[in-house]
């Protein structure tokens, strides 16, 4: 906890609980505090990245957070250098990660950086649809790639004979497989290069256009810059869209719509729908939507247990139900995707209304046409990485766990999940070994099970454990736009952790601050999720207080009354959903899940972005 | 000659024979905002009354003599003046008007000897360029006939109030050029009241509406003798971006037994209570926007809220005026004419700083 110095732990000496012994053997040491950079590390403010980790981390899903710690950093130090700027760099602690932004480079990489960037940068919003163009086919034919990676289903006996007659094919399935896992590790870490193609640069252009409209309009709301700039565009929404289709498709067919809201599972429904013509022509049209459309992961895409659309139909098919229920009564199901914009139109002139001289009115719409211009970018790449090629990855991650099964190595296919990126490639050699060497040849199974069982307990026992929202000494300045726009932090930010900390301690905190991401008063009990898949405690009318929350959620947003978050700027995913659903939330309050307790009565503030407990618990 | 004007008869054009204050609740009326009935006594009535009384050369003969600067001649000035005005009876034409349009208002308002507010509005006040906000006198809680036409003839008296006369000397206002007329108005009988800026005070940000409210009459807000409660609420959104709950010790209010309006303790419990309701603010906001748009420029308001009356019909404006503050300032460029690209650069230049 912090010092009287307004300091959080030193990342050095960090205690984790004892049940987490042995977490530091789950991940690569380069992703540990180590001795060899103990004076820059003790020097660096680290914070929890509640937003791409808001839970333990499991050995395998560390990829993505490998990746992105170099793609986005050297889009900002190497790529489109924006000038003071430098990366995120990134530790595990007790399964947890912490990140931290780099202080600014000296002045005079500052001034090579600023002549690239305005060199590269703004030919990227001169090009921007253009250049979306090129990245949505590159990405996709990326993902076919990935798609199409061999992975043999089984080892077989003797190789087939087309292998060897007429030629011998010269390498076989003990060589595919080790190559299989290094393919789709490579083209992980090439779909995240992707991933911050044009982000970072979305993120700067949101943060100037907030600048100008605050100067403009000194009080205005981050909520409602967030109003003007946020759109409904198509990517994220096309899931929902597309279930709205075979809703209303249902709804029109009798026969359908019985079979689709009945109380029974998917593969039920699908065997049932299978046997009539109707039904067929139905999944025709469900295939033709799945791929890519429902490749949607039921979380952030971030964890691998989160599962995806496709992994668990019931989901979509609970979904399905409901709007062909609510079809049946007469209501509208799709959203006015159209009204959000109308309205979003209609704020953005009403403010220009307001300004008061020519010459501002213009640069307001430089402004807004720049952000506007990119802004699609962070809703957009989020379907296509995050969901479509994440559930891709995992898809074909568990045919390789699938194999480690039936080679004796694994308990159940998850299992895979539970070795990281570097440790694999140790099981698949053994495992090809051992069939190269011939029959009957021990493999050390018992070895990788039990390591499987301790690193469960490690990971449930890092779950029950709340970790300190910081490490280090506070920054005296950020310049990062990641790290103030995803994260929000800043100095108030950081100011409210040590508040929030501080009292958390004594057990007094009553009222915390976050920002007010999406307007509206809302009060009832909390529901507090540290782990996505708690989602099925949620109780219609609950205020959700999470982590983070997740646009993929959608359905469950219209079952609660508010949501908080500990971590998330106005335009995290989780403040976008919030407005577009219109219900009130606060975002990056730091604190939240460790403040408050499920069954307490909150107030929720959307409009000043204050959290109140009405009421304690038992 | 008209002597009493309903305020549903004046508009901005009426100013000369109304003044302004007057003149500007008609105009509410025609923005169809909800302001308590009444009637004005007109600059006429004022003119005749100066004439037919014979004190009207007495009155500038005294003005013209009195010597610049000297406090003790302001003061007998005044004195005398106010004395010859208060203490003239009002001939039998004038008050007859009085009589009639506010037993029609009581008749309206289906009240016997109703409560009124009986307020100065002179014919120079509250122009954008020159505020005498304050300077003229308001009466509150006035009821029957005989009392009403007392509190109007204090009312033609107190534009000749020391403050009243030296202002005028000082900015070359010509006395004669000043007229007043006076306006009767329905009492609200007000749970809240405050004022209302169609632009935050504070910064000039013209996006915000800023209310300040406490218990009772408006009268401790606007004279500064309670810290009231407040609340800024963006236009275009309509979010509450500050609410600030004060601790109102006393409240503006009329006491019966002592016939007059009193500040009276306010119970404990109510002290640092909200005094408005998230509904009234969002209906206050929409009114001072309506009033913004019908004048075309950043208003100060005020307003007050009826115990008597449910929600929205409880809602009154009683008065609306340019705004005088930012409103005079030059309007400059903020952004400083750069371009999308320049700010962008700007921005990626930008650190922020953390002081320890």
């Amino acid at each position: 906890m912090p010092d009287e110095k307004g300091r959080f732990p030193d990342p050095h000496e960090m205690q984790v609980p004892p049940e987490l012994d042995g977490w530091e053997e789950m991940y690569p040491t380069h992703h540990l505090f180590s001795k060899d950079r103990a004076d820059w590390e003790k020097a660096q403010f680290w914070y929890q990245d509640k937003i791409h980790a808001p839970e333990p981390v499991p050995p395998l899903d560390l990829i993505f957070q490998e990746a992105w710690q170099i793609s986005l950093s050297q889009y900002t130090t190497r790529v489109f250098c924006i000038p003071p700027a430098q990366g995120i760099a990134q530790r595990m602690v007790g399964c947890y990660l912490y990140i931290c932004a780099i202080a600014p480079p000296p002045d005079e990489i500052i001034g090579e950086k600023a002549a690239l960037f305005e060199k590269r940068v703004f030919y990227v919003f001169e090009h921007y649809d253009e250049l979306w163009e090129k990245w949505l086919t590159k990405f996709k034919a990326l993902g076919q790639e990935m798609e199409d990676v061999k992975i043999p289903s089984e080892l077989p006996k003797f190789v087939p004979d087309d292998e060897v007659l007429p030629a011998p094919t010269g390498y076989y399935d003990s060589y595919t497989l080790l190559e299989s896992f290094d393919k789709l590790v490579n083209q992980m870490f090439k779909g995240w290069q992707y991933h911050f193609e044009m982000l970072n640069l979305t993120y700067l252009a949101y943060l100037m256009f907030a600048d100008v409209a605050r100067k403009l309009f000194p009080g205005i709301s981050e909520s409602a810059i967030g109003k003007m700039v946020a759109g409904a565009y198509v990517s994220m929404f096309k899931p929902e869209e597309e279930l709205c289709r075979l809703s209303r498709l249902a709804h029109a067919t009798p026969v359908v719509a019985d079979i689709l809201t009945a109380e029974s599972p998917a593969a039920e429904k699908i065997a049932t729908l299978e046997k009539i013509p109707e039904g067929q022509s139905w999944l025709a049209e469900y295939d033709k939507a799945k791929d890519p459309w429902f490749s949607v992961s039921c979380g952030s895409g971030w964890f691998h247990h989160e599962g995806s659309w496709t992994t668990n139909l019931d989901i979509p098919f609970s979904y399905i139900k409901s709007y062909v229920e609510r079809l049946a009564r007469g209501e509208t199901i799709e959203r006015a995707l159209d009204a959000i914009g109308k309205e979003r139109d209609e704020i953005v002139a009403e403010y220009k209304k307001l300004i008061q001289t020519d010459e501002d009115r213009k640069s307001f719409d430089g402004a807004y046409n720049t952000i506007r211009t990119i802004y699609r970018y962070a809703e957009d790449h989020l379907f296509w990485v995050e969901h479509w090629f994440h559930t891709i990855w995992y898809r074909k991650i568990r045919q390789i766990g699938k194999l480690l099964v039936n080679r004796g190595m694994l308990e159940q296919v998850d299992d895979i999940f539970m070795f990281n990126r570097y440790e694999i490639p140790q099981l698949l050699t053994e495992v090809s070994t051992g069939w190269a060497l011939g029959v009957d040849i021990p493999l050390r199974s018992a070895h990788y099970k039990s390591k499987v069982a301790k690193r469960r307990s490690i990971l449930a026992a890092a779950g029950k454990w709340n970790p300190t929202p910081a490490l280090g000494v506070p920054p005296e300045e950020v310049a990062e736009p990641f790290t103030i726009m995803l994260w929000g932090i800043t100095t108030d930010k950081v100011q409210e952790w040590l508040k929030g900390v501080d009292a958390a301690q004594e057990g007094d905190v009553s009222k915390i601050k976050g920002f007010a991401s999406s307007a509206g008063v809302a009060e009832g009990p909390a529901r507090v999720l540290k782990l996505l898949k708690d989602i099925l405690d949620l109780q219609p009318g609950e205020i959700l207080v999470c982590p983070s929350t997740n646009p993929s959620w959608a359905p469950v947003f219209t079952n609660i009354k508010a949501a908080v978050t500990d971590i998330g700027g106005l335009t995290s995913h989780a403040a976008i959903v919030c407005r577009e659903y219109g219900i009130p939330s606060v975002t990056g309050t730091g604190v939240a899940t460790s403040v408050i307790k499920t069954g307490d009565i909150l107030k929720v503030d959307g409009d000043t972005g204050v959290v109140e407990v009405i009421e304690r618990v038992g | 000659m008209e002597y009493v004007l309903n305020f549903r008869e004046v508009d901005k054009n009426s100013l000369s024979q109304v003044g302004g204050k007057n003149a500007s609740l008609g105009e509410l009326i025609r923005a169809d905002i909800r302001v308590p009935p009444g009637f004005a006594v007109t600059t006429d009535s004022y003119q005749q009354f100066i004439t037919e009384t014979g004190i009207k050369d007495t009155i500038f003969q005294v003005l013209a003599e009195m010597k610049p600067g000297d406090i003790a001649a302001l003061n007998t000035a005044s004195e005398t003046i106010q004395g010859l005005i208060q203490g003239s009876t009002l001939s039998a034409s004038i008050k007859k008007a009085i009589d009639k349009a506010y037993t029609q208002l009581c008749d309206d308002c289906q009240v016997r000897a109703m409560p009124v507010a009986v307020r100065s509005s002179a014919t120079a006040e509250d122009l954008p360029t020159a505020s005498f906000a304050g300077q003229q006198d308001t009466y509150l809680w006035i009821q029957g006939v005989e009392a009403v036409v007392e509190k109007v003839q204090h009312c033609w008296a107190s534009l000749f109030t020391p403050r009243a006369i030296d202002y005028r000397v000082k900015n070359n206002f010509p006395h004669e050029k000043v007229l007043i007329s006076v306006g009767i108005q329905k009492m609200v009988n007000s749970r809240a009241a405050g004022v209302m800026f169609t632009l935050n005070p504070t910064d000039g940000d013209l996006s915000k509406v800023v209310i300040e409210g406490s218990w009772g009459l408006g009268e401790t807000v606007v004279s500064g003798s309670v810290n009231p409660d407040k609340f800024v609420v963006d236009k275009v959104v309509m979010e509450t971006s500050d609410k600030t709950i004060s601790t109102k010790h006393i409240a503006c209010v009329y006491d019966p037994e002592a016939g007059k309006v009193v500040d009276a303790d306010v119970d404990d419990e109510m002290q640092c209570t909200c005094c408005l309701e998230d509904r009234e603010v969002k209906a206050l906001v929409s009114m001072g926007k309506l009033i913004e748009q019908h004048y075309k420029r950043p208003m100060d308001i005020e307003w007050a809220i009826d115990k008597d009356l449910d929600f929205p019909e409880n809602i009154f404006i009683v008065q609306a005026r340019p705004e005088t503050v930012w409103s005079q300032r030059k309007t400059r460029s903020v952004i400083g004419g750069k371009s999308g690209y320049q700010l962008l650069m700007e921005q990626a230049m930008k650190r922020i700083k953390i002081p320890s």
